[in-house]
């Protein structure tokens, strides 16, 4: 074996020692209340963070002059926001100019509407009789940001000087869901909105070739939309949830 | 010859015949997804050393081999090309499927996209399972292949109908 | 197989419908070349139909979906537990480290923390996982412009490594480790000694791969100046890893926007080249081989004694939420975008991989070049296939 270094073995006693305290700290802390979990180390993060995002927020709000409907901010976690669809475009302009959000990460969409077939999950369900009006109707829930359709289009960027990353989430109508395409401010959406067509169905207008980009091109339905069944499941009897691993260290 | 044909050949020739196929075969590869990585640690990696079993890897076409290792998982999208290349191949063939993917469908049995086993286009002489199988897996799988074709009956092989699958 | 002559022409009649469904390149003039979907320079299952004139490429298309196997849905009738075993195969080489960023996603909205020693021993084998991967890549990516041994030698190394990751996981491939929490098992009894007598191979093998490729005169002139990619159009496609660094981009998840993992307990150096090509990348990824060798061996000397599992309930429930983690994975940023509604299985999942972003470049990219420069150029992009098509 290659002989450690002294430094390494110095970095490597003062970690455990940090280990030892803040697993001390830990014990402490568990029994006051199960809450104050995180260390003081940590906080000092989440602060940092949260201002940073802030002020993220408030630059795009003087950029975008009131067309953000509804954000969030979820500390160290990132920034969403929510804009109507007609903004969809220059939201991500506003990220990418204002921002210096550069960085395309991804576009994809969410299809809010509760599984008609439920989860899927009892056995009972993967029977063919099976019929979807079996199960309660759920109303919608949405994420944060909330929203008032049952498609939502959903974007990130990142900005790699600020280290911010923001999300952009914009309602699709339910009766026709388009949406402008963003390929003039970021080249890499391209490929992104011809996925989102295929498994959702959207239309991305201005999209210079919007084909199927995954599935045979005859392939029927939009398989991400939550009323697309998996028909195999159906077919195969499923054992249920039957496989609960034990944890280490958790004995019976 | 024409021995083959008539359906008369002499056991000792048969014997003869087949332990040549057997240790001389080239393997097709069609390297899907994840046991494609493990079907190349097999052929291509120093430690298990194909060729010790008289397999030769990488053949410039299907037109020039002799078994087909199916690895990974086919998709509707795929399955076309695995039957088209299949076709290319001259008989007698073989098929060697490999991994659970392959096998049955394995962990995508579920899945919109994914066909639930190679078995459903070609016909398939062994099944390797394993998600991915080690490569020794896949070199047992091959000895498998050896065995069957060193008892086949040639004369029978060729008198049939062409295999057909539904 | 067909016997009959009707059944031959019915054959070859959906044959060419179904040609016609996957080649939607016109081809009025010049000539039309496709390589895959089965080709030994594509890695699998990738078909690029390229447009020709006399040698020169005048527009290139890349046709995936022959490997999609539909992650996202199968995520939504999975329990979270389940889910790791999938995420698995998204990248079968490093397969460690596609199940970090899940499980990370599903620790932040649970609001529990991996105890320091997992998420230590989850930093090395997510970087033993990075040597297995980019290895493989070192010697392929000599294969593809003309040189055979190499990629010998890195299957031979490789096994060294896959063997450190079997002994602690049991899977040489898929290891299925990671758990909501933590991990499922501690190291075995050894392995710290022995990982790092393979680590020190692995820098041996990073010497070799040097010698016997950087400096060769055939790889140079097949990979300088080919495929330049300037870094704004690499950041407005959304490449990431060492695609974005070859092209002088300071940026690394590891160090920038770190979530869960140790690398902060440890000096390292995000290496970036300015030029840009292909030559660039090869070299950014051998560097981060041996940085990755770095990290470990700082790592493996102070791994924290602990336990190695949170406590956390028996059958997870993860509460409503949205949360996106991603991590620097071999071939660049992997993130989940997980959208839970507190059930048992998530709402959505999306899945953001690496290869998808860094290929969506290749249209652009492949614009002008000559028909040999495609295949260095593709090798030096590094995908994997199940990474783009999911």
């Amino acid at each position: 074996m290659a002989e450690i270094p002294e430094h390494l073995l110095k970095r490597a006693q003062a970690a455990r020692e940090k280990a030892a305290a803040q697993k001390k700290t830990e014990g402490e802390d568990s029994a006051q209340s199960e809450k104050a979990e995180p260390a003081e180390e940590p906080e000092v993060e989440v602060v940092l963070t949260d201002e940073n995002a802030e002020a993220a927020l408030a630059i795009l709000e003087t950029a975008l002059q009131g067309k953000i409907l509804d954000s969030h901010i979820a500390p160290g976690r990132g920034l969403w926001i929510r804009v109507a669809i007609e903004d969809w475009r220059s939201a991500a302009k506003a990220a990418k100019e204002s921002l210096d959000c550069k960085f395309f990460d991804w576009l994809s969409a969410i299809d809010w509407m509760p599984s008609p077939y439920g989860r899927e999950h009892e056995t009972e369900q993967d029977k063919i009789t099976a019929e979807p009006e079996e199960h309660d109707e759920k109303e919608m829930e949405w994420g944060y940001t909330g929203g008032e359709t049952r498609f939502q289009l959903i974007c990130r960027v990142y900005s790699i000087s600020r280290k911010i990353g923001v999300m952009i989430k914009a309602d699709l109508p339910d009766s026709d869901p388009r949406a402008l395409s963003l390929i003039p401010i970021y080249a890499g959406a391209n490929w992104h909105e011809r996925e989102a067509r295929e498994m959702f169905g959207l239309t991305f207008d201005e999209h210079p070739d919007l084909r199927n980009i995954y599935l045979p091109g005859d392939f029927e339905g939009h398989p991400l939309r939550k009323d697309y069944p998996l028909l195999s499941r159906r077919m195969k009897p499923w054992p249920g949830i039957v496989d609960v691993e034990l944890l280490p260290g958790d004995d019976e | 010859m024409g021995l083959v044909e008539s359906g008369k050949i002499p056991k000792p020739l048969t014997k003869l015949l087949n332990m040549s196929r057997r240790y001389s075969m080239w393997v097709y590869q069609w390297g899907l997804a994840c046991c494609a990585i493990e079907m190349g640690a097999a052929f291509a990696s120093p430690r298990y050393d194909v060729m010790r079993l008289g397999v030769i890897p990488l053949p410039a076409s299907p037109r020039q081999a002799d078994f087909l290792v199916v690895s990974g998982t086919v998709t509707d999208k795929m399955a076309p090309a695995v039957r088209r290349l299949w076709e290319q191949m001259p008989d007698p063939k073989y098929v060697i499927s490999m991994g659970s993917c392959a096998n049955c469908g394995g962990p995508y049995w579920d899945s919109y996209s994914v066909t639930k086993g190679v078995d459903q286009i070609i016909p398939v002489d062994v099944y390797v399972p394993g998600c991915p199988p080690r490569p020794e897996a896949l070199l047992e799988g091959i000895v498998l292949l050896q065995e069957r074709i060193m008892n086949e009956d040639m004369a029978e092989r060729w008198k049939g109908d062409p295999i057909v699958v539904e | 197989m067909v016997t009959t002559e009707s059944e031959q022409m019915a054959y070859i009649a959906a044959q060419a419908a179904d040609a016609r469904v996957n080649v939607e390149v016109e081809t009025d003039e010049g000539m039309t070349l496709n390589l895959g979907p089965q080709h030994p320079a594509t890695h699998g299952t990738l078909r690029i139909v390229a447009k020709l004139d006399g040698e020169k490429v005048v527009a290139a298309e890349p046709i995936m979906g022959y490997m999609h196997r539909g992650y996202e849905k199968l995520t939504e009738v999975r329990t979270y537990p389940q889910v790791t075993t999938l995420v698995n195969r998204i990248d079968w080489l490093g397969s460690f480290a596609n199940e970090v960023p899940f499980i990370l996603a599903a620790e932040q909205l649970m609001e529990v923390e991996a105890p320091p020693r997992a998420q230590w021993i989850r930093t090395v084998l997510f970087e033993l996982s990075r040597i297995a991967n980019i290895s493989l890549f070192l010697g392929d990516m000599a294969v593809q412009v003309g040189a055979t041994t190499p990629v010998f030698y890195a299957f031979r190394d490789r096994e060294f490594v896959l063997n450190q990751i079997e002994r602690v996981t049991g899977g040489r491939f898929h290891p299925n480790f990671d758990r909501i929490g933590g991990l499922k098992d501690d190291l075995p009894k050894g392995w710290i000694e022995e990982t790092g007598t393979v680590i020190g191979k692995m820098r041996d093998f990073c010497d070799e791969m040097e010698e016997l490729v950087l400096g060769n005169e055939i790889f140079q002139a097949r990979t300088r100046g080919i495929g330049v990619i300037p870094p704004e159009v690499a950041l407005s496609y959304g490449l990431s890893g060492a695609n974005l660094r070859g092209s002088g981009v300071d940026w690394d998840i590891r160090r920038d926007a770190n979530v869960g993992l140790v690398y902060d307990e440890v000096d390292w150096k995000v290496w970036t080249h300015p030029d840009g090509d292909s030559f660039s990348r090869f070299w950014v990824r051998l560097q981060e081989t041996r940085e990755a060798c770095n990290i470990i061996e700082q790592l493996l000397g102070g791994i924290p004694a602990g336990p190695i599992m949170a406590k956390v309930p028996r059958i997870i429930k993860v509460p409503a939420g949205e949360a996106y983690v991603a991590t620097e994975n071999p071939l660049g940023e992997m993130g989940f975008y997980v959208v839970s509604q507190g059930d048992l299985t998530p709402f959505r999942v999306k899945i953001r991989s690496a290869s998808f972003s860094n290929m969506s470049i290749t249209p652009w990219l492949l614009k002008g070049v000559f028909v040999p420069d495609i295949i260095s150029i593709l090798a030096s992009l590094y995908f994997i296939l199940g990474d783009i098509d999911r």
